[in-house]
């Protein structure tokens, strides 16, 4: 929430202008926005994404649904939180595109054998990376971007208890694979 | 005494929304294991969010300028009938495209033939929307007005080197035909813009 915030007061003098500008198709403030928006547009998408390429398409695709909805954006909350919801769907949608790689149980099966030479610790970068895709999602839109189960399940076209139950299982895998020791 | 599972902690952290979440807080609170799981889980959400932003590694603003510029030629081109321009306009935007991505290729000859072709689609694009234009505003006028200013300049270039028609010099007429294209687009875009601005 702290991007968020931080993302939206860059904008905060001119937001109001900038959209009214994008809306009538002027360029320069498309780049406005873009250059606002273009680093946690990505961020978003790269923790989602498997790949870099993936995440730099779903960059590209925001911006251009950002450009041809924002006469939907009706300024009753923050742009950021509407660019962001425009961001989550597209990623999640890329998800689906390439879901022929992201079948859980195959994914997991697939990483069995890797994963016991998973060194004792990982770091969270590469324990996150390490998840399956709709579990890394899940973690992401709900623990970072502060998403609720009912919106990502809405974004996700799945039930809330799926976004429950894949948030326990990254959690539980994030868990054993940081080598997390008893705190007292 | 039997734990809390991964899912009951997670409904403890947000206590109050989630069914049981009220039977699990007060485990918690005589469970030392259990606390300190949850605290495992605040801990990792927290530097879940404290990881650094990655950034693009490249700008792919021009690729977003360029796909609203083909949605824009394409929604005009829809609204005013001109199918198939619209469609040059496609291929068009294909061919630029590839010429900004692909390695330069071999034979300057072809290349020149390809750069001349996209320079008269552009002809075209551009006699069709001056024909269905009926109204300019004062910054269309100067901006298309600076643009051909240019345009004229560059044809008088060409119009010079080609009279000299070896094949050195065809390789030096290249970048003249690719500014001209270029300066080509950008009064097609002018003159888009300004559809666009007043809901042609």
């Amino acid at each position: 929430m702290t991007k968020a915030l931080a993302v939206d007061s860059y904008l905060a003098g001119d937001a109001e202008s900038v959209v009214a500008r994008v809306r009538v198709g002027d360029p320069a403030a498309l780049e406005i926005l873009y250059r606002a928006y273009e680093a946690p547009v990505f961020n978003l998408a790269r923790r989602i994404c498997r790949t870099v390429e993936d995440a730099e398409d779903v960059l590209q695709e925001t911006f251009f649904e950002v450009y041809r909805s924002i006469g939907q954006y009706r300024g009753d909350g923050p742009l950021w939180g509407w660019v962001r919801r425009v961001a989550s769907s597209k990623a999640l949608m890329r998800l689906r595109r390439n879901k022929y790689r992201d079948t859980d149980e195959l994914f997991d099966e697939a990483h069995a054998v890797r994963r016991e030479d998973t060194p004792l610790r990982m770091d969270l970068e590469a324990a996150l990376e390490r998840l399956p895709e709709t579990s890394r999602a899940v973690v992401w839109l709900h623990d970072v971007e502060g998403y609720t189960h009912e919106e990502i399940a809405e974004m996700m076209d799945r039930t809330p208890s799926f976004s429950k139950s894949q948030l326990s299982r990254a959690h539980a895998k994030l868990r054993a694979w940081l080598g997390e020791e008893a705190l007292t | 005494m039997m734990h809390l599972t991964m899912e009951q902690l997670l409904a403890v952290r947000h206590a109050g929304s989630e069914p049981g979440s009220a039977e699990s807080q007060a485990h918690v609170q005589v469970c030392p294991e259990c606390a300190a799981e949850l605290d495992r889980l605040h801990q990792r959400v927290a530097r879940l969010r404290a990881l650094p932003t990655l950034r693009p590694p490249r700008d792919r603003f021009a690729a977003v300028a360029a796909r609203v510029r083909h949605d824009r030629r394409q929604l005009y081109f829809r609204r005013t009938g001109i199918g198939a321009l619209a469609l040059a306009a496609s291929l068009l935007l294909a061919v630029v495209g590839r010429d900004l991505m692909a390695p330069p290729a071999a034979n300057a000859s072809d290349q020149l033939t390809t750069v001349m072709a996209e320079s008269a689609t552009l002809e075209q694009a551009l006699r069709q929307i001056r024909s269905s234009q009926q109204v300019t505003d004062a910054y269309t006028t100067r901006a298309a007005a600076s643009l051909e200013d240019r345009i004229a300049e560059l044809d008088h270039e060409l119009e010079s080197a080609q009279m000299q028609t070896s094949p050195a010099t065809r390789s030096e007429l290249l970048p003249l035909w690719r500014e001209r294209v270029g300066l080509m687009d950008a009064l097609v875009d002018v003159h888009l813009t300004r559809a666009h601005n007043v809901g042609l």
